[in-house]
């Protein structure tokens, strides 16, 4: 069994946060004053939504890093966990994410420098240690959903990873989507000769896809405050799709409650 | 709201008429005065008659107007209106601009206006437009001149630019179409898209409505409206917008206001085009033809170069061309041995006098959802009129007709066929455009594309 299969251990380190905060972390956020969620509340949020995630643990300190990354098993990523960065890899000259962390001791260094460069910039920060995925073994791409003031929610799927704004390849729909609507905005990406396996590589599970589209569609519906869903990368691969990072913004003149 | 007032109504007062020809309250005047009902014009310095009718000094002196024309400055409208709702007016069309589209103040002068009219239940046309044209029962409720040309025909034109209106409008006329209607939205004050669509999906001369949009605060609405209207329509939205409020991530700046409308079209059932005259070709095809059951297209030429444009288009803008069944092939074989290509395209040549059964045999194909038959005109043998008339109603199939020659020379066979009820174009890609937009409008229907979920939820904003 894997050390962290559930939101619920997650947010059992999470010390700081009440029971109510981990069933709804829209609310908890609003009640917070804040208008972004963390990453590991935004893969919580996405994980109720049915969306698979990287098993991932929020440790208060560099010792509480190295026990989670014990748990998880190296290799591992740890990034920086703080409702004031958004943008973890551009965040303290590159200390915000460090990627293949194969040992205790590459966990420690890692964490103290993101203490650090946290302490040098006022920032209340923990740590988010999360499980390695294989990128090489299936395609990233983006799914998004915002709630766009003339359209409502909508949702877009594209190519990700480093290649996002580049090609902007990118298809939309208007949310609610069943999977089928989900299936057929990646099938009409450029990218989706990729995903339907390249040069002998193994063919993406698109339905898997489509139901993260879904799914991000279904979370602007649910929860009136999410204005934006950003899921970059999710993984595609030959046997689902998993998302690898995750960032929900709220607008806080909505209220939280849905329809 | 309803707009029966607005666009049928029972007298119409011209308010600012004038004159003095230089002024829009001359123009107004001198197309409103052919409307077969009574025409007031409206003007306390007016003297005597304008076009045969005497001047009154206020809207309130006369009974029965269900419409005003407001030939007047901005800044006067909001008491105009005032004036209407207490003489009992249904609605009106405010042709002046320095409203919403003028900044602040024209911002807050239009909330006074609508303000006003929704006291008194008016409906508004504009403000900032050229007004509308039903050819058909002679309104002419615009102040360009000309629009009196405008032959009736049976697509409506909602533009959201009065100028944008009148160009199709006379496109049209000049291409021998003819509108069913043609609408300058303007400012859309409390008649925009979704009203204007309804009324028109309920309009007995219209059977199709083409729609020219370039933004609205509410495009899930307009949407909703294209999805339940039964009425085809088809949109051609403009210009490519910023990204917005939400630039800052991936998803926002991955999402242009210009993605949405396209996405959301295709969602709900709307084929787009990319240009004016695509979309009054889409329009003629939409409301001539009936809905095919797919976007399988059969090609007959009797000139390869024009067919290859032809079936190139064709599949790029969406449709397939799929081989014609053996029975059809034989059946071409039989009509003329020896053919040049009896796959499909179906190219014969030439034109010959058995062009017209060779049409009515690939439209009979169970594997063609649509015909589309391109021909040069030859004065000897004429175009097939009797073999393609009815060809349509008789199975099912759509059948449109792309033809060049001496305009003069072919006039009247052009007329014939167009009489028979298919649609004829020239240019042989905006002839295939046309069709490939009939036939997407099938697919789009037929996918099923329109969630009901949907509607049913209600999605908020």
């Amino acid at each position: 069994m894997t050390p962290v299969d559930d939101a619920d251990d997650a947010d059992d380190t999470d010390a700081d946060d009440t029971d109510a905060d981990d069933a709804n972390p829209v609310a908890a956020a609003l009640a917070d004053g804040r208008t972004t969620l963390t990453e590991a509340e935004s893969k919580t949020l996405l994980r109720g939504a049915g969306v698979e995630t990287t098993d991932f643990v929020i440790a208060d300190d560099a010792d509480g890093a190295v026990a989670a990354a014990e748990e998880i098993g190296y290799p591992v990523v740890l990034k920086v966990s703080s409702p004031a960065v958004t943008h973890k890899s551009e965040w303290g000259s590159g200390a915000g994410v460090a990627v293949g962390l194969d040992s205790a001791e590459a966990v420690r260094s890692a964490a103290e420098r993101i203490e650090t460069e946290a302490e040098a910039a006022g920032v209340d920060a923990r740590l988010l240690v999360e499980e390695l995925a294989d990128t090489d073994a299936g395609t990233e791409v983006i799914v998004g959903g915002l709630r766009d003031p003339s359209f409502g929610p909508v949702v877009l799927a594209g190519l990700g990873g480093v290649f996002t704004e580049v090609f902007e390849d990118t298809s939309h729909r208007l949310a609610p989507v069943d999977r089928a609507e989900a299936r057929e905005a990646v099938e009409s990406l450029t990218a989706a000769r990729l995903l339907a396996g390249y040069r002998g590589s193994e063919p993406a599970d698109l339905d898997a896809l489509a139901d993260v589209v879904v799914a991000v569609g279904d979370l602007l519906i649910e929860h009136e405050a999410i204005v934006e869903v950003d899921v970059n990368p999710v993984l595609a691969t030959g046997e689902g799709a998993v998302a690898l990072d995750a960032l929900v913004v709220l607008d806080d003149d909505r209220t939280e409650g849905g329809e | 709201m309803n707009l029966q007032r607005l666009f049928d109504p029972d007298a119409v007062a011209v308010v600012g008429a004038s004159a003095n020809e230089d002024k829009i309250g001359y123009e107004a005047m001198a197309s409103a005065v052919r409307f077969d009902g009574p025409v007031y014009p409206v003007n306390p310095s007016g003297e005597g008659e304008l076009f045969g009718e005497p001047f009154v000094d206020s809207v309130t002196d006369v009974d029965g107007v269900d419409l005003a024309l407001l030939c007047v400055p901005a800044p006067v409208v909001p008491d105009v209106i005032a004036e209407c709702g207490e003489a009992g007016v249904g609605a009106a069309v405010i042709y002046s601009g320095g409203f919403a589209e003028a900044g602040e103040e024209g911002e807050e002068l239009q909330r006074t206006v609508v303000d006003a009219a929704a006291e008194h239940d008016i409906a508004l046309l504009g403000p900032n437009t050229s007004g509308y044209v039903v050819p058909g029962s002679d309104l002419l409720f615009s102040f360009a001149s000309g629009v009196e040309t405008v032959p009736a025909g049976d697509v409506a034109v909602l533009a959201q630019s009065g100028g944008v209106a009148h160009d199709l409008a006379f496109r049209s006329t000049r291409e021998g179409y003819g509108l069913s209607a043609m609408v300058g939205l303007g400012n859309r004050a409390n008649v925009g898209f979704e009203e204007a669509i309804e009324y028109f999906d309920g309009h007995d001369d219209t059977d199709a409505i083409v729609l020219h949009v370039e933004g609205t605060d509410d495009a899930r609405g307009l949407l909703e409206t294209c999805r339940d209207a039964e009425t085809p329509v088809a949109a051609y939205k403009v210009g490519q917008s910023d990204v917005g409020e939400f630039a800052e991530s991936h998803t926002g700046a991955l999402t242009g206001d210009h993605d949405l409308y396209l996405a959301g079209f295709e969602q709900y059932g709307v084929p787009t085009v990319d240009s004016t005259a695509a979309l009054l070709d889409a329009g003629v095809a939409l409301a001539h033809e009936p809905e095919p059951s797919g976007a399988n297209v059969g090609v007959v030429t009797a000139q390869a170069g024009p067919g290859i444009i032809i079936a190139d288009r064709l599949q790029r803008a969406g449709a397939t061309l799929p081989e014609l069944g053996a029975e059809t092939r034989e059946r071409i074989d039989e009509i003329l041995p020896g053919i040049t290509f009896s796959g499909n395209p179906v190219d014969t040549g030439r034109p010959m006098p058995e062009f017209g059964e060779v049409v009515e045999a690939v439209a009979a194909d169970d594997a063609i959802d649509a015909v589309l038959v391109y021909e040069l005109f030859e004065e000897a043998l004429g175009f097939p009129v009797e073999a393609l008339d009815g060809l349509h109603e008789a199975t099912g199939t759509p059948v449109l007709f792309a033809t060049e020659g001496p305009p003069d020379a072919m006039a009247d066979q052009v007329d014939a066929l167009r009489e028979a009820g298919v649609p004829v174009y020239v240019q042989p890609e905006r002839a295939a455009e046309a069709t490939a937009t009939l036939a997407r409008y099938a697919d789009l229907r037929e996918a099923g594309a329109v969630p009901e979920s949907a509607a049913e939820q209600g999605v908020s904003r």
